[in-house]
């Protein structure tokens, strides 16, 4: 039987227009624009000069862009390796029916992901701040020969800013797995159980191909926040890379280098090659995981 | 026809609530008439500067009715980012823009005549206020030989000290001249009270993470992190030398530093239960701390900074604002009378020390009264004679947009040697001189290789 057209060829058009418009103008071209940029040095849109790939070429010769991409990979991969673990530990602890007051720990847990990056960077400043720090103090008056001014910033600067990450996400991530934990299916555990499997091996061979596909979106999720990490380590290191620029990320590089030194071309150069290794990253992630479920 | 009717039909109450909503609106929007701005505009980003502002501004609306000027607070950062992105694109933004150096160096960045401000140069040679005008001040806003502001103060920096703490034990501050004889004569204070091992108290706020007083340091000295024409020399021998004494005070058995800031609550805890004895006191940190924390009233006094050698200059200079016509502004006439009036108004001159202990960078003025009053938060001492007597001599600073870039790799610099002392035990100005030199070289290369990329500044070696 022939079918008819019911509807007008312009409808959907007409419907999808305004999408259309707004991501062309804001996403398309602004994209194609910044490839337009990587290729220039800038002094806003009337000041212009072609570099062809000088920018990239400075790129991969600038020892601060290396020192960002070490401590943004640093620090991603100890957010994957800590938060990740933290995450599923604490949703499986609270999985248990058994536990009381699990809404209430649910809510304790999840209630730092509420307060904003930024906020998080400042409590985080006061705890470790030297002297007057919380941090310092309460161990300077349980070990007087503890040294006041034991500076945890400068020492331990990586390690805490994956601290106040993951006090700051692992309820975030909790609640994904929380959700994942539900579905595993209870007759399969049931059955493992009956057959004489253990704790470990029902998480082992139960559990995690159950919850492996939401893993495995948390996994690309915490890589891609971590890379794109910023505001952070800005508040927390007072607009600074911290010393000897260990705190410096490649977000806070591009940004110190478009906004504050001006040079928008190579700002646009760093982004896309921050984009490039997202998009690897994220190719590696997702032949993983199609493996992992075939 | 057919097709609404389908389409009514179809569309679920919620949609339909929705859509309802975003025609309304955007119908509203699109009829509702432009408002236009009449007023004239300035924008400030000190929360400090606008008590004395407000009456001003207040007093030239009734006097000039026809040309309204509206004052605006913005956040430093905010300011920053519309004011760069109205010169990047030509947009007017304000008529008069009162900014800080970190702005202004910004917009430096570019071919001289892309600079978003207006060229005062001729204006100001032309109403004679160069001469009216403490010299030094000008520094920041010259760039390539061209003025873009008119400079709003002098900022000279005192040493603060606990008089309390000091006087109590018998220190007679007149005997001090240099740096050596300030940590000579101070060291005494600084005693371990509670038996761990370590002072309890400081001499100085100095530390390798402070860019701004290491920087503050070497002008002092008559370093500077670029010349006049914006080459950088941050490996100059007086920095290096000036370096190397620094990182003697912050590091090793004599070490006399202590990391605060003054812009915390810690800061001023540290200020306030004596940990640090002495600090850097630019006249706005005399009404901030006046503010900020009362519990230090008649426990401070303020003396001329200590010279790095005998007969040397007693003074320095940390931050700074500059009142910038934007070259888009229609108005620039009726702004720049404004501006005149208001920087070189005696009343705002007055009022700005009375609210914000900041000094005026007006020469005239300085003979008024006000400046010999007793400053009670000061152990009554004649804060305002103090700071004018060091004014002329403050160090003329230079501009470069490359400045927050070098002060960077001067921290990490400092750092460096900080870790290399420490390493190595070696706590002598001499012996550090050589690793000294190595760090301050390593950060010019770095500051160098940026500016030499940047094809409108241009200077390829």
């Amino acid at each position: 039987m022939k079918r008819f057209r019911t509807t007008p060829i312009w409808a959907p058009w007409f419907f999808m227009g305004p999408f259309l418009f707004v991501f062309l103008t804001f996403t398309t071209y602004p994209l194609f624009q910044s490839i337009v940029l990587a290729v220039q040095q800038t002094f806003g849109p009337e000041y212009s000069a072609f570099v062809g790939l000088e920018n990239f070429r400075f790129l991969l010769s600038d020892p601060r862009f290396w020192k960002a991409l070490k401590n943004t990979a640093f620090f991603a991969s100890g957010s994957i390796c800590i938060q990740l673990p933290i995450a599923l530990a604490l949703a499986m602890l609270l999985n248990r029916p058994s536990l009381k007051g699990r809404a209430l720990f649910r809510l304790v847990f999840f209630a730092p992901s509420l307060i904003g990056m930024v906020f998080v960077g400042m409590i985080f400043r006061l705890i470790f701040e030297k002297r007057t720090g919380l941090l310092n103090v309460v161990l300077h008056s349980i070990f007087p020969a503890f040294d006041l001014e034991f500076p945890w910033l400068d020492t331990y600067l990586m390690p805490a800013l994956i601290l106040a990450a993951l006090w700051m996400h692992a309820g975030f991530y909790m609640v994904f797995f929380l959700a994942a934990l539900q579905n595993v299916s209870k007759d399969q555990l049931e059955a493992a159980s009956i057959d004489g499997a253990g704790p470990w091996q029902r998480f082992r061979h139960v559990i995690l191909p159950a919850i492996a596909p939401v893993a495995s979106f948390i996994c690309l999720l915490s890589i891609i926040g971590s890379f794109q990490l910023f505001e952070l380590p800005y508040v927390l290191l007072d607009n600074t890379g911290g010393p000897q620029d260990r705190g410096l990320t490649i977000v806070m590089y591009l940004y110190e280098t478009g906004f504050e030194i001006g040079d928008l071309g190579y700002a646009s150069a760093i982004g896309w090659v921050l984009a490039l290794i997202l998009v690897g990253l994220a190719t590696i992630q997702r032949t993983f995981s199609r493996k992992e479920e075939q | 026809m057919h097709f609404f009717r389908t389409l009514f039909e179809r569309i679920p109450p919620g949609l339909a609530v929705i859509l309802f909503l975003a025609i309304f609106s955007g119908s509203v929007l699109s009829f509702k008439k432009m408002t236009e701005l009449e007023d004239l505009e300035m924008w400030t980003f000190s929360r400090n500067h606008l008590p004395a502002y407000k009456p001003f501004i207040k007093k030239w609306n009734k006097e000039h009715p026809d040309q309204q000027f509206s004052l605006s607070l913005l956040n430093g950062r905010a300011l920053e980012r519309r004011l760069l992105s109205g010169f990047f694109s030509g947009t007017p933004v304000a008529d008069a823009v009162e900014t800080v150096m970190r702005t202004a160096h910004h917009s430096f960045a570019g071919p001289i005549d892309a600079i978003g401000f207006r060229d005062l140069t001729d204006r100001l040679k032309e109403e004679g206020l160069m001469d009216e005008i403490n010299g030094p001040s000008f520094g920041p806003w010259t760039n390539r030989g061209r003025i873009f502001g008119i400079p709003h103060d002098v900022h000279p920096v005192l040493l603060a000290y606990r008089s309390d703490i000091v006087e109590d034990a018998g220190i007679d501050v007149s005997q001090i001249e240099t740096w050596d004889d300030y940590f000579r004569i101070m060291k005494p204070l600084m005693k371990d009270n509670d038996g761990d091992g370590r002072p309890d108290r400081y001499l100085i706020n100095v530390w390798d993470t402070i860019g701004g007083y290491l920087l503050l340091l070497m002008e002092q000295a008559d370093g500077q992190l670029f010349d006049e024409e914006g080459n950088a020399t941050i490996d100059s021998p007086i920095n290096i030398k000036t370096m190397a004494t620094m990182i003697t005070w912050i590091a090793g058995p004599n070490r006399v530093g202590l990391e605060m800031k003054s812009n915390y609550a810690s800061d001023y805890q540290l200020m306030l239960d004596g940990t640090i004895v002495g600090f850097f006191m630019p006249d706005w940190l005399i009404g901030k701390l006046r503010q900020n924390v009362p519990g230090l009233a008649g426990k401070l006094k303020v003396m001329p900074l200590p010279a790095w050698t005998p007969g040397g200059r007693r003074t320095a200079v940390t931050g700074g604002s500059v009142l910038g016509f934007p070259k888009a502004s229609p108005n620039f006439e009726i702004a720049w009378k404004l501006g005149k009036q208001l920087y070189l108004s005696e009343e705002l001159a007055v009022n700005l020390f009375e609210t914000a202990s900041i000094i005026t960078p007006v020469k005239r003025f300085w003979d008024n009264p006000i400046f010999d009053q007793p400053e009670p938060f000061l152990s009554g001492q004649a804060v305002g004679r103090m700071l004018i007597e060091q004014a002329p001599d403050v160090p003329t600073r230079t501009s470069s947009p490359y400045l927050d870039l070098a002060t960077k790799h001067l921290v990490n610099a400092a750092g460096n040697i900080k870790q290399y002392a420490i390493r190595n035990n070696k706590f002598t100005v001499e012996e550090l001189l050589p690793e000294t030199k190595r760090q301050m070289q390593i950060a010019q290369k770095h500051v160098e290789t940026q500016m030499y990329r940047n094809v409108f500044l241009n200077k390829p070696q």
